[in-house]
């Protein structure tokens, strides 16, 4: 990969018009390996136009770079795709890394976002632009459900009935991973449990005994005791060598999860023709069936940039244009963006095109879209890694104990004291 | 005696020889040292008004004393495992006369070749029950999970065995040069007296290279203390969130790097500055390490083994 990266960013430069520099725009660009076939193109579309410096960078970069950038005072990148919880510190004054994008295109664009770019709303400005959305839905093998005689689940007690069948039944079957931000995604935050949700810069509500988490620990704890729900992260060697013997039958999983986890040989591996989507199912006693997001990228402009606009309409590209979303050739072979786009309009390209994949046994689209105007609107970005969280305490104390909610307490001290250390207030509602 | 004699020309021969190092030692010691200090009462976002309270604000930090544990943790078995296999390694390597000794040298200094990023990559192979070469064994052993192996609790002692076969055959070779600058006379002397192998690596080998193990040991010590490479890489690439701040180079990384906080990651770097700096005082004033330093410093053994000898008779 970062040959091919390495290769593609000479001939980026190679092709600039070197005569024209100084009367163009010029505009540096990070973004990742999934998003660089995208931003290359957009640097050959806008040859002429635009000088486009694209350059590969991991998700995380801009955070740790942007110190170095703010102590020389120069050498910030124009836009950058970067994981979605680093708005809430860039836009921090004294980071000061986060312009402020309102202005830069007309109302109407953002109002297409629908709920898509919510994330980047913070005290009702606009400070990033959502490139994808990773809302969760239920991820299942339609042909061993056909198989072992179950119904879809609508509710979470229906899930959980399914799980106790099962493990009498058929032993083996996995119902899914909790390790890393799985369970959060999937089952925390579409139940409301309040650990990441900030009501302001300074004020952070984190309460791990709040009802809507006990509920959850409550309903899975059997399903962990049983193994048919699994404490291991979804990316774990092991995990994924027990589901490949054809042992998966189902998860509460993010938009991302067929193509990345799901499809790939040398990931799950589940044969084509198999897997379907479903809306999540119901919490007992609520209206709304909540999804969890677990990533779902931002793009972030600097507010150093002199060409904010220039900035802005890459990416806008990325998220709306018809040669990123879809045409693009990737590395691997296949085209187009590998991510449910959050902009409407780009959206309504994409799932045209995923809706005829015939890897699915049937169009996973109508539950993708259900669920992206039901992502849980409490978790907030935050100044502390909340993520990384995840990794720090939860799993490693799920691993240990097996026991849910004892795990859950774990991250909840971790992120209370992460909070606390970086001038939050920690409340409990 | 006859050094007084020699002392000046000396004396400017040693600042020329020296300024090169002083030069370095400005720009990436001295300086940063300063620009540190500087840094501590800098404004952050979870310090906005900054001030000198950092010092403070660190060692209250949640992740100080869980970092302490794990580094000192990670030094009690890696530091005594360095000193007691490199030494008894050397003394065998010395000891032994076979033809193919040159090809055990050579088999030494493989592991350390594979260090750092490498080294976190292959350790993770080796030590994962499902990619292991040796998983039949670990199945055996009841570990088929890697939950079981790769946790933060664990991470001491992996941790300490990674460094240890990364550094181990370097520092073989190392003793083993340095029992090779051992005059052959004292060894001839000993063996005539009717001193066994043993007693002759035991006796008369490790006293002799006594100050050599010293300072392996401080070197080894103050690399320990240093750890990060490892763990920031377990933590952001194989098991993401097991090595979070793990050790106090990567709490301090983590403070600057990822939360814009410089004053107290500068805070916490020249906390860290105190024990090194103690060590090295020590070292200095209350050993004789740094007396009479001559290259190789063989004429000295020499001297002392002669001493020895006059001694004993």
């Amino acid at each position: 990969m970062l040959v091919v990266a390495t290769a593609a960013l000479l001939g980026a430069s190679l092709v600039t018009p070197v005569a024209t520099q100084a009367a163009i725009p010029s505009i540096t660009i990070w973004v990742d390996s999934p998003r660089l076939p995208g931003a290359q193109l957009y640097a050959q579309i806008m040859k002429g136009k635009v000088n486009v410096n694209v350059q590969l960078h991991a998700q995380g970069d801009l955070v740790a770079k942007v110190q170095l950038f703010n102590t020389v005072k120069k050498g910030w990148p124009d836009v950058v795709f970067g994981p979605p919880n680093d708005v809430a510190f860039l836009k921090n004054p004294l980071v000061n890394n986060a312009l402020m994008l309102d202005k830069l295109q007309s109302p109407a664009i953002w109002k297409a976002f629908g709920h898509g770019n919510d994330w980047c709303n913070l005290n009702g400005h606009y400070y990033c632009v959502k490139n994808d959305l990773a809302q969760t839905v239920l991820w299942y093998n339609k042909t061993l459900m056909t198989q072992f005689g179950y119904k879809v689940p609508t509710t979470m007690a229906e899930f959980a009935a399914i799980g106790a069948d099962v493990a009498k039944n058929h032993p083996g079957y996995s119902m899914g991973p909790l390790g890393d931000q799985a369970a959060y995604s999937s089952f925390l935050e579409s139940s409301q449990c309040p650990l990441n949700v900030a009501k302001s810069d300074t004020v952070v509500v984190i309460n791990a005994k709040s009802p809507k988490c006990t509920r959850v620990s409550a309903l899975l704890q059997p399903m962990i005791d049983s193994g048919v729900l699994d404490v291991r992260s979804p990316f774990d060697a092991g995990y994924i060598k027990d589901v490949q013997a054809g042992k998966w039958l189902m998860n509460v999983g993010p938009s991302w999860w067929g193509q990345f986890v799901l499809r790939p040989a040398s990931s799950y591996n589940v044969p084509a023709g198999q897997v379907a989507t479903a809306p999540m199912p119901l919490w007992a006693g609520e209206t709304k069936a909540y999804s969890g997001e677990y990533g779902g990228g931002i793009y972030t402009i600097s507010p150093h940039s002199k060409f904010p606009k220039e900035a802005l309409a890459f990416a806008m590209f990325m998220v709306g244009d018809v040669r990123n979303l879809v045409t693009v050739k990737n590395p691997d072979g296949s085209h187009g963006a590998p991510t449910y786009p959050a902009y409407g309009p780009g959206n309504k390209i994409w799932v045209q095109a995923v809706a005829k994949d015939t890897y699915y046994a049937q169009s996973i689209v109508p539950a993708l879209d259900t669920q992206a105007q039901l992502i849980w609107p409490g978790t907030k970005p935050v100044r502390y890694d909340a993520n990384g969280a995840w990794g720090a305490s939860f799993a490693t104390d799920l691993a240990q104990t097996k026991n849910l909610q004892h795990a859950i307490e774990a991250y909840a001290t971790y992120t209370s004291n992460a909070a606390t250390q970086v001038g939050y207030a920690v409340v409990s509602k | 005696m006859s050094q007084g004699r020699l002392h000046k020309p000396k004396n400017l021969l040693m600042i020329v020889m020296l300024s090169p190092y002083l030069l370095l030692l400005f720009l990436f010691g001295v300086l940063p040292l300063i620009m540190a200090v500087i840094n501590v009462p800098s404004k952050s976002p979870a310090n906005p008004n900054g001030g000198w309270h950092v010092f403070k604000v660190v060692l209250n930090d949640f992740r100080l004393v869980p970092a302490m544990w794990h580094v000192l943790g990670f030094m009690a078995i890696f530091v005594p495992l360095m000193i007691f296999f490199v030494v008894a390694m050397s003394l065998m390597l010395d000891a032994n006369t076979a033809p193919w000794k040159k090809y055990v040298r050579l088999a030494y200094i493989v592991p350390a070749c594979i260090s750092g990023s490498v080294a976190v990559l292959l350790w993770y192979v080796l030590l994962e029950p499902t990619l292991s070469p040796f998983k039949g064994l670990m199945h055996w052993m009841g570990v088929t999970q890697a939950i079981q192996i790769w946790r933060t609790s664990n991470l001491t002692f992996i941790l300490a065995f990674m460094a240890f076969f990364a550094l181990a055959g370097q520092w073989i070779l190392i003793q083993f040069g340095s029992l090779q600058s051992i005059s052959t006379e004292v060894l001839e002397a000993a063996r005539v007296d009717g001193c066994s192998q043993v007693q002759l690596a035991l006796k008369i080998k490790l006293p002799l290279i006594r100050k050599y193990v010293i300072y392996m040991g401080v070197l080894v010590f103050a690399g320990g203390l240093q750890i990060f490479v490892e763990p920031q890489l377990l933590n952001s690439s194989v098991y993401h969130g097991i090595a979070n701040q793990w050790s106090f180079d990567q709490l301090s990384y983590s403070l600057a790097f990822d939360n814009g906080n410089f004053g107290e990651a500068s805070a916490l770097s020249l906390m860290l500055l105190v024990p090194s700096l103690i060590g090295a005082l020590i070292v200095i004033f209350k050993t004789d390490m740094f007396e009479d330093v001559t290259l190789k410093s063989g004429r000295k053994m020499k001297k002392e083994a002669q001493a020895r000898e006059a001694a004993q008779a």
